[in-house]
């Protein structure tokens, strides 16, 4: 999964296969992960869970990704992880917070062992740990030419999740070239669809979380991987 | 269910908002129980809020004055309020009770819908309010502390609006025509059936028809009741729900059509 920012907002970028993989946590908060159902579920729960204690407790605004991530879901992991009698949670997540300002939004990866790492803009999850890096290395090159049109920033995004797949595959070799990447997504996109989560600075609704429409998706990312029109 | 997690009970599992907060100990004061000195000390009440049907939903219209005993304390309350993109809910009775339980029943629905990945039903929402209500009257010590709430939904399935209001122990009815509630209601409550009699239902009325009756009912209610605010130094909250989800008029707006009312056209 890759998560980038964009000139309207956060997306979330994955490719799945029948399960849905992007979901939204509170108003401003959206999460993806790799690894057990069960386990990712689980997560899932809990995120929302706490996301709605607090936002009832206190207020919307207090329920931020440091919260979630660093006081209700690590402490868990960490100790299912580190208790000899317990199974591991098999997971790895991605979450996306919209900040008040560009400035703010956030991302945060969460660990199996209850590691979680936070990261200004673009963050990415792979298969390996390695795969992971690979993929933030390829956005954040994406990224120095200033902020993105969301057309581009999935175009990135998908770019990544290439990277990923061809680094957990260890092929990835020095410089993958164009061609490489999109083969590798055309590959991919003849099983599995594209699956895009935003969280939208512009709407005026409470909740800032949106699940792109097949019909959107296409029209800003063609088969290969390149977008249908520039622009 | 596989996942090794401590907590035997997830209430995201059902997506039961009110379990969650209970296991928490975060339910709001009004549900937990035990006496308070809540129903002693005055609180803000004293409302009127009507809501009618018409051709493409359910126009919701309320009053903007919160009393307390006979002091006048608050001159632009709001009190209809968005539940969700198609349903509104219009409030009587104590203020700041009303506020937590529209508060509470928002976030659980949000609760269900990221939770259990589908919005919940009309049924289910109006379930929750009853659930809520029952709760609150079981906790509750008194009359004035208990609120009153008329719902108002666009029901995408059957493609038009319906109207709810509930009584104090939150038993369910569903209106065909026109609802009312607060301190004001009573006082006009024959006049709906005498315009439905006369001038036809509501159902089948323009936006601004039966914007018009309602805002002739307020005015009445108004005139009858001390605890209920008039039309003009404050215009009243109008809000509809429809097909295209919930709008509300702007204070300008709601003006003008109290002005083409007092001008007579």
């Amino acid at each position: 999964m890759a998560g980038v920012v964009f000139d309207g907002g956060v997306a979330l970028v994955t490719i799945r296969g029948s399960q849905r993989k992007v979901f939204e946590i509170y108003d401003r908060l959206m999460f993806s992960a790799l690894g057990n159902q069960a386990d990712i579920e689980a997560v899932r729960i809990a995120a929302i869970d706490f996301a709605h204690q607090e936002g009832f407790r206190r207020s919307p605004d207090d329920v931020t990704i440091q919260r979630v991530v660093g006081f209700a879901l690590s402490p868990r992991l960490k100790a299912a992880f580190g208790d000899p009698f317990r199974t591991p949670h098999i997971v790895r997540a991605l979450f996306a917070e919209l900040g008040a300002e560009p400035e703010r939004d956030v991302f945060h990866t969460l660990e199996f062992d209850g590691e979680f790492r936070s990261y200004s803009r673009a963050a990415a999850i792979g298969g390996t740990t390695e795969a992971g890096e690979e993929m933030v290395r390829w956005l954040e090159r994406g990224l120095s030419e200033g902020l993105p049109t969301l057309r581009r920033a999935l175009r990135l995004g998908l770019e990544a999740w290439a990277v990923g797949k061809l680094a957990c595959a260890g092929e990835l070799g020095e410089e993958p070239s164009a061609e490489r990447i999109r083969r590798t997504l055309r590959e991919a996109l003849r099983e599995g669809t594209v699956e895009v989560g935003i969280l939208d600075r512009k709407t005026q609704r409470q909740s800032k979380f949106r699940l792109l429409e097949e019909k959107e998706i296409e029209g800003l990312v063609s088969i290969g991987g390149e977008p249908a029109e520039e622009g | 269910m596989a996942g090794g997690s401590q907590d035997s009970l997830w209430a995201g599992y059902c997506g039961d908002f009110l379990r969650l907060l209970d296991r928490s100990g975060d339910l709001p004061a009004f549900l937990r129980g035990g006496a308070s000195g809540a129903s002693v000390a005055p609180h803000t009440e004293g409302t009127t809020v009507i809501a009618v049907k018409y051709r493409d939903g359910v126009i919701n219209v309320g009053d903007r004055r919160a009393t307390a005993e006979n002091f006048v304390l608050y001159d632009r309350a709001d009190k209809i309020l968005p539940l969700d993109d198609y349903t509104l809910i219009a409030v009587s009775g104590s203020y700041a009770r009303a506020m937590e339980a529209v508060r509470l029943l928002r976030h659980s629905f949000e609760y269900y819908r990221r939770s259990q990945l589908q919005e919940i039903s009309l049924e289910g929402k109006l379930s929750e309010v009853t659930r809520l209500l029952a709760a609150s009257a079981a906790e509750s010590s008194g009359p004035q502390a208990v609120m009153l709430p008329l719902l108002s939904a666009y029901d995408r399935q059957r493609g038009e609006g319906r109207l709810f209001f509930y009584d104090a122990l939150g038993a369910r009815f569903e209106s065909a025509e026109f609802g009312a509630a607060g301190s004001g209601s009573h006082r006009i409550r024959g006049a709906f059936d005498y315009i439905v009699k006369t001038k036809g239902p509501f159902h089948q009325m323009t936006f601004n028809q039966a914007l018009r009756e309602a805002l002739v009912l307020l005015d009445i209610a108004a005139e009858l009741d001390a605890a209920t605010g008039g039309l003009e130094k404050v215009p009243p909250t109008v809000k509809a729900v429809c097909a295209e989800g919930i709008r509300e008029l702007s204070e300008d707006e709601v003006l003008k059509h109290v002005r083409k009312l007092k001008g007579g056209s």
